[in-house]
């Protein structure tokens, strides 16, 4: 089953959960099916059906910008990785 | 060959990040508006309470030179009107602020003028560092704008995941800085150091239409991976 790596900053969603594994073939199904078991974790990530610009999701090393977006199909074992933009370090 | 960096922020990513270079005998500049506080001891290490209320850049730029590096303070933010003077002539840019508008500046600043550049973020417990140099896609292709990211001060940050990432952006910034591209144009990304210390290396794609890579003085490459041009002498 494939599982979706949830940045940290998003795990309040997720009662601190980290991998969730899904039943989904494509990373659209992956998020649509994290939201209906953490509900309002896809509004943070998409924004009328779009990845938000801040936001990049990766399917293990790959962007899927370079893919087929959300429609990138998922196979058993892949890992879905979101990664926000952050900003911590010095208030320079 | 003397290596130049600047490193704009001189707070929790900063002090390792200058620490680290200067050490490895690479000339600084190093950049921060601000003071040392209480607050900022657990995570800033390279401060002590003899320093607060001291000027952090000036502060850090002192322990530099006093371990034999080589190192000039800058007391002001980066900005349009001062990234010119900022960047000078290093060979690396490096981000190490807590803002997102300077993180974005800084990258733009160094896609214009064909510099290398790294970005610095940590939150939490763990960070992200992205390499970036001339022909690849670049830190706008990868976030478009900057946003209300969470920050140190919103979501708190574990002291040493702060050290850690420094280091790491550190010994990126070396790498690029000596001409190695092998990891420019990657994100590593440390999700939680407390239980692993291996970053996810992912690479992204040029976003189309992005502003930066417009401005950029050597055109994009098609892919980051592209195979470098063989250039044969004929005699």
């Amino acid at each position: 089953m494939p599982s979706i790596r949830v940045p940290s900053a998003l795990r309040r969603f997720t009662g601190d959960a980290s991998d969730i594994e899904v039943r989904a073939t494509t990373v659209r199904d992956a998020l649509a099916e994290l939201d209906r078991r953490h509900p309002g974790i896809a509004a943070k990530l998409l924004d009328n059906g779009v990845v938000k610009p801040f936001i990049r999701i990766f399917v293990g090393p790959d962007d899927i910008g370079g893919l087929s977006g959300l429609d990138t199909q998922l196979a058993e074992r892949d890992e879905v990785a979101i990664v926000p933009a952050i900003a911590g370090g010095s208030d320079a | 060959m003397t290596l130049r960096a600047t490193i704009v922020g001189a707070g929790g990513l900063g002090g390792p990040i200058a620490l680290s270079l200067g050490a490895a005998g690479v000339e600084l500049a190093i950049a921060d508006h601000d003071h040392v506080e209480l607050s900022n001891l657990h995570r800033q290490i390279q401060f002590t309470a003899m320093d607060l209320e001291q000027p952090k850049a000036a502060c850090l730029a002192g322990l530099v030179v006093a371990r034999g590096g080589a190192a000039r303070s800058i007391a002001s933010r980066w900005a349009d009107d001062t990234a010119d003077e900022l960047g000078g002539d290093a060979d690396v840019v490096i981000d190490a602020s807590d803002d997102p508008v300077t993180k974005f500046a800084v990258a733009d600043w160094a896609v214009a003028n064909g510099r290398c550049y790294v970005i610095a973020a940590a939150l939490r417990y763990g960070g992200n560092v992205m390499a970036g140099a001339p022909g690849v896609a670049c830190y706008r292709c990868l976030f478009e704008a900057p946003v209300d990211a969470p920050t140190c001060a919103d979501a708190g940050v574990l002291g040493p995941a702060v050290g850690a990432i420094g280091g790491v952006a550190a010994a990126v910034a070396l790498t690029l800085a000596r001409g190695d591209r092998a990891l420019a144009g990657a994100l590593l990304v440390f999700e939680d150091l407390r239980r692993a210390a291996d970053p996810r290396v992912v690479r992204f794609a040029p976003r189309p239409g992005c502003p930066a890579c417009a401005r950029a003085p050597i055109a994009p490459l098609a892919s980051p991976l592209a195979t470098p041009v063989r250039v044969t002498e004929v005699h």
